[in-house]
């Protein structure tokens, strides 16, 4: 393990900088994107044993410790999306009330002084737990007028969407536990990165 | 397009309408005229339903097209439903994702590994 790397002794990094979201621009959303894509190949290499995938993780994890609050830009746009469809159209009063309501929650999750990676995770927890409303409502809806199958594929819809809150909750509650207690703060003085242990 | 056809049509004028789909069904006979039939599936098997010529195998005809047409309408609705429900959902998707690998490459990174594809436990480091 490299002893630059912040990620080795624990917590994902704090004081990462926050990218100014409204002006992530669309080629900055491409560009993570692809480095996404890239970790997931390495994460498959990984997990087949190949050990030398590691350290190229660490390296872009290292090298872009903005890459988690690119998607919390993501994050809030599936939530407008959602809350759009859930809403009526003009009915600023009931998506106010919504997004309150998210904002709320997203700060109870959170929590103060989280790092960007629980800052994404508890965005997800978020958005996931809106999809269930959101399908949970429209079955309730649609349920007197729908067909055997067309109730049989709401059903699905409604089950992959708890799953995926599950799995959410899960991995905030795992990256909290495996990193409790052990919270690292990266300093960069004169372009070099110091971390230090909380 | 049939819902303004009022009056008793022959299958022959029919073929005027650019529903085809009325046309399903009719049968020639050998000693002439023409003879309504459908198809339905009962207990997996197809049986032939012989609905007769004349006013009742026109106005049968008609009902069918009709009921054919609510299917198809109805089906496209919900296609379309469907499809407007996917491309909303391909946002959390990507999110989902996105998070899945950023969680998993951050603990692979700080020395974790998936025990069975399951449980996260800490790498053990070689004794020196």
């Amino acid at each position: 393990m490299s002893p630059n790397n912040s990620l080795d002794k624990g917590r994902p990094m704090e004081g990462s900088p926050v990218p100014e979201l409204v002006t992530t621009s669309k080629e900055e959303i491409e560009a993570s994107e692809k480095r996404v894509e890239k970790l997931q190949d390495l994460l498959r290499l990984a997990e087949k044993g190949q050990e030398d995938a590691v350290p190229e993780i660490r390296q872009i994890l290292s090298k872009h410790p903005d890459l988690a609050w690119r998607f919390v830009d993501v994050a809030h746009v599936a939530e407008d999306a959602l809350i759009e469809v859930m809403t009526k159209e003009g009915d600023l009063a009931t998506k106010e009330l919504i997004r309150c309501q998210l904002e709320a929650m997203r700060k109870e999750i959170a929590g103060k002084n989280c790092s960007p990676l629980e800052q994404l995770l508890s965005e997800r927890v978020v958005v996931t737990w809106l999809e269930v409303q959101f399908f949970e409502t429209l079955y309730a809806q649609d349920m007197p007028t729908l067909t055997i199958p067309q109730a049989e594929h709401h059903q699905k819809r409604l089950d992959r969407a708890h799953r995926r809150h599950l799995s959410a909750i899960r991995a905030l509650a795992q990256i909290r536990k495996l990193f409790k207690g052990t919270a690292i703060t990266q300093i960069n003085i004169a372009d070099k990165q110091i971390n230090t242990t909380a | 397009m049939l819902r303004f056809v009022h009056r008793c049509v022959t299958p022959c004028q029919l073929h005027r309408f650019p529903n085809r789909s009325v046309d399903m069904g009719w049968e020639k006979r050998d000693r002439g005229g023409l003879y309504y039939t459908r198809s339905k599936k009962v207990d997996g098997r197809v049986i032939r339903e012989y609905v007769g010529g004349g006013t009742l195998g026109h106005l049968t005809a008609l009902q069918d097209a009709q009921e054919r047409l609510r299917r198809e309408e109805e089906a496209a609705l919900w296609n379309e439903e469907r499809e407007r429900l996917e491309a909303l959902l391909a946002l959390v998707e990507q999110l989902c994702e996105a998070t899945e690998v950023l969680y998993r490459a951050t603990l692979l990174s700080a020395g974790y590994r998936r025990h069975q594809r399951g449980e996260w436990r800490r790498k053990r480091e070689p004794k020196q």
